[in-house]
C-alpha cells in the first residue's frame, strides 16, 4: 500500500542562475518512511520538496513515485499532498470545507467526502472547528487543519515544508511528537523538510542532510550522530555542534594544545596531508587531573547550566586566542568562570576528517 | 489600586463630567488644534454648500428672483430700491413633486439613463480591468512597460480624452466610421440615436476608468499569497477553478471598495456625457448630473431646480451605499 519515492540525479536550475539550487540529488524513500530533509537555510530543501510535488521543474534527472515516472506529470497527476509553511488554508471556505475542497474538486459524492472530513477531524480533534473560518483560528488548529486537509486525501506522499516553524516553541515540541505518531499510524510515505536538525533527529526514521543542493548523506539519526559522513554533517548535527579543529600530526600523533592523541593506524595511513580535521562532541570530553596522559587544559569562559546538563565553554590551550570548544561537565560540580580546567578525550569517540576533502577518515 | 478606583467613583457625577471633559481638553488641546484646520475647510467646502443646497431645494430660487431688492435710476441720477415683489420663496415639496412627475424636466428618462449608463460603465470597467489585471500579473517580458502604457488614460484630464473620443465617433470624419465602411458596413451616425450616442458615452469612460481599476485590481492580485495557488494546484484545480475559488475570493475586498467608488463616480460623471454626446439627441442621453447642470447654467438659472436633482442624486447614492454595505456584511465582509 504504501509507496517509494526516488529521486535520481534530478537537478533544478533557477532560470538565470548558473549554480543549480539543486545538483544532481540520488535519493530514495522507502515505502512508508518519515524522511526529514534538513540543511541550513538556502541549501535546497524547498527546491527538492517542491519538484516532488510538482510545483517546480525537473530541469534534469527524474522522479519516480511508485513505478510511475512523475518528472513531468502536473501537481494533481502525482497523487501527493503537501503541507505549506504558511498552511495555505482557503480564507474564505470553512475548516471543513478546507479538508474537503480537494475531494470536492475530484469529485467524489457530498456524503463520502463529509464521512472522511470527520473522520480527520476527529483524528486531529477539530470536531469543534469545522463551520468556522481559518481566521478564527489559533496557529496550532490552523496547523492541524492544514494537515487534515491532507490527511483527508489519502494520497500516496505528504510533502511538508517547515510545518512547525510558525508556532511557538512548546508547541511545537507537542506537534511534532503528534505529526510523527500520526505518520506512523498512517503509514504514508512522507518527506518533511526543515532546518532545525533536532525536529530532523526527533521526527525522521532517516535524515538527508543538504548543503548547497548537494546531498551529505542519509541515515538514521543515530547514525548520523555517530557516523557524520563528513566536516559538515558532524557540525550540523548536535547541539551544541561538534568540536572540530585542525591540528598537525607527528609520528601518529595528533597534537592538540600541550596534548598528544594517538590517532588509528587507519586513520594515518588515510592521511595525505601532516594535518588532520579531529572532531569530538561535547559529551565525549571527559575532565580528569592535571598530568593526565593525553590530556589537554581548557580555561573556562562560560558556563551554561541547564539543570540536567551543564555545558562548558573554553578556550583550547587555555589561551584565549585558541580555538573555542564545549565540554559537557557535571551538573553539581561546574567549575568556576576563568580556572583551568583538564579534559581527555575518549578514544573511541573521536571523529577524523581529511583536511583537503572534509570526509571522515577511517578510525579503525 | 482597587481603593482608589472606589474613591474616584464616589464623586458625584455632573461636576465629575464637566471635569473630565475640562480635563481631557487640557490634554489634549493640541490635537483639538491640529485637526481644527481640517474641521473647518471640510464646512466650508462639504458642509456649507450641503446643508445650502437642500435649503435651496425647498424654494423656487432662480436668476429672476434672487435679488432682496429691485433697483432703477432715478432721473437725477441717484438710484432708487424697492423691496423685489417677486423675491424667492418656500414653496415646500414643490420642486421634488414637479421633479417626480415630470412636471418639469425628464426625470425619469434622466434617471434610466444613468442607471442604464451605470451599470455598463462599472461592469465594463471591472471586467475588463480584472481581464487586464490577470495578464499584467503573468510573467513576460516587457510587463511594465504595459502597466505604464495602460495607466495613460488615467493620467488624461476626463474632457481631454471626451474631445479625443467624440472626434474618432464624428459621424463624418471619424475614424470609427471610416474603418466601418473600409470593412463595407455602413457608417452610424452616433449621436441621431439615443443607445447609439450612449453607447459612444460608455465606450469613451470605459477607455477612461479602466486604468483604475486595473490597477486597484493588479494591487489586489498581488496580495493573494503565491501559496495558495499551489494548495490549489496541488488539491487538483484546473486553472479555471483556481481563478474561481483563489483568485474571486481573494479579490473581494478590493472587488467590493472599486466597484462602489466606481459606481458613484460614474453616477456622477458629468464630463464625459456633457462633451462626447451632450445630450445628443434632443436630450435623450442626459444622465442626472447633466441634467442638474443644464438646470443651474442654461437658459433661465433655475437654482432651485438644479439643487434638488442634487439632492435626490444624493439621496439615490445613499440607499444604495447603504444597501450595497448591509449585502456585503451578509456575506461576511467585515466594513
Ligand atoms: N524562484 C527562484 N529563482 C531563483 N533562485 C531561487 C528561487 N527560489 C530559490 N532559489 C535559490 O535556490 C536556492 C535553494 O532555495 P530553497 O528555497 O530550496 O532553500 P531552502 O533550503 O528551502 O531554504 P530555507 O530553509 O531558507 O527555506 C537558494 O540559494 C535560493 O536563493
Ligand atoms: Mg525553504
Amino acid at each position: 500500500m504504501s509507496t517509494p519515492v526516488v529521486f535520481d540525479a534530478a537537478t533544478r536550475l533557477y532560470p538565470g542562475s548558473t549554480v543549480p539550487a539543486v545538483d544532481r540529488l540520488d535519493l530514495e524513500v522507502q515505502p512508508g518512511e518519515f524522511l526529514a530533509l534538513v540543511g541550513p537555510s538556502g541549501c535546497g530543501k524547498s527546491t527538492s520538496l517542491r519538484m516532488l510535488a510538482g510545483l517546480e521543474d525537473v530541469s534534469s534527472g527524474s522522479i519516480r513515485i511508485g513505478d510511475r515516472d512523475v518528472t513531468h506529470l502536473r501537481p494533481k497527476d502525482r497523487d501527493i499532498a503537501m503541507v505549506f509553511q504558511n498552511y495555505a488554508l482557503y480564507p474564505h471556505l470553512t475548516v471543513g470545507e478546507n479538508m474537503g475542497f480537494a475531494l470536492k474538486i475530484a469529485g467524489v459524492a457530498k456524503s463520502e467526502i463529509s464521512t472522511r472530513v470527520a473522520d480527520a477531524a476527529r483524528i486531529l480533534d477539530l470536531e469543534r472547528f469545522l463551520d468556522r473560518k481559518p481566521k478564527a483560528l489559533s496557529g496550532g488548529q490552523r496547523q492541524r487543519v492544514a494537515m487534515g486537509r491532507a490527511i483527508v486525501r489519502e494520497p500516496q506522499v505528504f510533502l511538508m515544508d517547515e510545518p512547525l516553524s510558525n508556532l511557538d516553541a512548546k508547541l511545537r515540541v507537542s506537534t511534532r511528537t503528534e505529526i510523527a505518531s500520526l505518520q506512523r499510524r498512517l503509514g504514508i510515505t512522507t518527506v518533511y523538510v526543515t532546518h532545525d536538525q533536532v525536529e530532523a533527529m526527533t521526527m525522521g526514521d532517516r535524515v538527508a542532510v543538504l548543503k548547497d543542493g548537494v546531498l551529505q548523506q542519509v541515515a538514521a539519526p543515530l547514525d548520523l550522530y555517530d557516523r557524520p559522513a563528513n566536516v559538515f554533517v558532524a557540525g550540523f548535527i548536535g547541539s551544541p555542534a561538534m568540536n572540530l579543529g585542525t591540528f598537525a600530526v607527528e609520528d601518529g600523533d595528533a597534537l592538540v594544545a600541550e596534548a598528544r592523541i594517538r590517532l588509528p593506524r587507519a586513520t594515518t595511513d588515510a592521511l595525505t596531508t601532516g594535518e588532520v580535521v579531529l572532531g569530538f562532541r561535547p559529551e565525549s570530553l571527559e575532565r580528569v587531573p592535571a598530568g593526565t596522559e593525553g590530556a589537554f587544559a581548557v580555561e573556562v569562559l562560560v558556563v551554561e547550566e541547564l539543570g540536567s546538563e551543564a555545558f562548558l565553554y573554553g578556550s583550547l590551550g587555555a589561551k584565549l586566542h585558541n580555538p573555542q570548544l564545549v565540554a559537557k561537565v557535571e551538573p553539581r560540580s561546574v567549575p568556576a568562570k576563568g580556572s583551568v580546567v583538564h579534559f581527555r578525550v575518549d578514544p573511541e569517540r573521536l571523529h577524523a576528517f581529511s583536511t583537503t576533502t572534509g570526509e571522515a577518515l577511517p578510525t579503525a | 489600586m482597587s481603593l482608589s478606583t472606589a474613591a474616584g467613583s464616589g464623586v458625584t457625577p455632573g461636576p465629575a463630567r464637566r471635569g473630565r471633559l475640562r480635563r481631557t481638553f487640557d490634554k489634549h488641546w493640541y490635537a483639538w488644534a491640529m485637526v481644527a484646520p481640517t474641521i473647518f475647510v471640510l464646512g466650508a467646502l462639504v458642509l456649507y454648500p450641503l446643508v445650502r443646497g437642500i435649503l435651496q431645494s425647498f424654494t423656487n430660487l432662480t436668476e429672476t428672483n434672487q435679488r432682496a431688492e429691485v433697483c432703477s435710476k432715478t432721473l437725477g441720477g441717484a438710484e432708487s430700491c424697492t423691496p423685489n415683489p417677486d423675491r424667492w420663496h418656500w414653496v415646500g415639496l414643490h420642486n421634488y413633486t414637479d421633479l417626480l412627475t415630470g412636471e418639469r424636466g425628464h426625470f425619469w428618462l434622466l434617471l434610466e439613463n444613468t442607471i442604464v449608463w451605470t451599470l455598463a460603465c462599472v461592469l465594463l470597467h471591472y471586467l475588463i480591468g480584472l481581464g487586464l489585471a490577470v495578464l499584467l500579473n503573468r510573467n513576460f517580458r516587457g510587463r511594465s512597460l504595459y502597466r505604464v502604457l495602460l495607466i495613460v488614460p488615467w493620467a488624461v484630464p476626463a474632457f481631454v480624452s471626451a474631445f479625443a473620443w467624440k472626434f474618432l465617433f464624428n459621424p463624418k470624419f471619424g475614424l470609427i466610421n471610416s474603418v466601418l465602411v473600409h470593412l463595407g458596413l455602413d457608417p452610424v451616425e452616433w449621436f441621431n440615436h439615443r443607445w447609439t450616442a450612449m453607447f459612444a458615452a460608455v465606450v469613451t469612460n470605459v477607455w477612461l476608468g479602466v486604468p483604475f481599476m486595473m490597477v486597484a485590481i493588479l494591487g489586489g492580485l498581488q496580495s493573494i499569497p503565491a501559496e495558495l495557488y499551489e494548495a490549489a494546484e496541488m488539491d487538483g484545480t484546473s486553472p479555471w477553478q483556481r481563478f474561481r475559488h483563489v483568485t474571486v475570493p481573494g479579490l473581494r475586498p478590493v472587488s467590493s471598495t472599486v466597484i462602489l467608488l466606481g459606481t458613484i463616480w460614474t453616477f456622477n460623471m458629468f464630463p464625459i456625457i456633457y462633451f462626447v454626446t451632450g445630450g445628443q439627441p434632443a436630450g435623450e442621453t442626459e444622465i442626472l448630473v447633466t441634467g442638474s447642470y443644464r438646470a443651474a447654467f442654461e437658459g433661465l438659472r433655475n437654482y432651485s431646480l438644479a439643487a434638488t436633482y442634487g439632492v435626490v442624486i444624493l439621496a439615490l447614492l445613499v440607499v444604495y451605499a447603504a444597501a450595497y454595505r448591509r449585502v456585503l456584511k451578509s456575506k461576511g465582509e467585515v466594513w
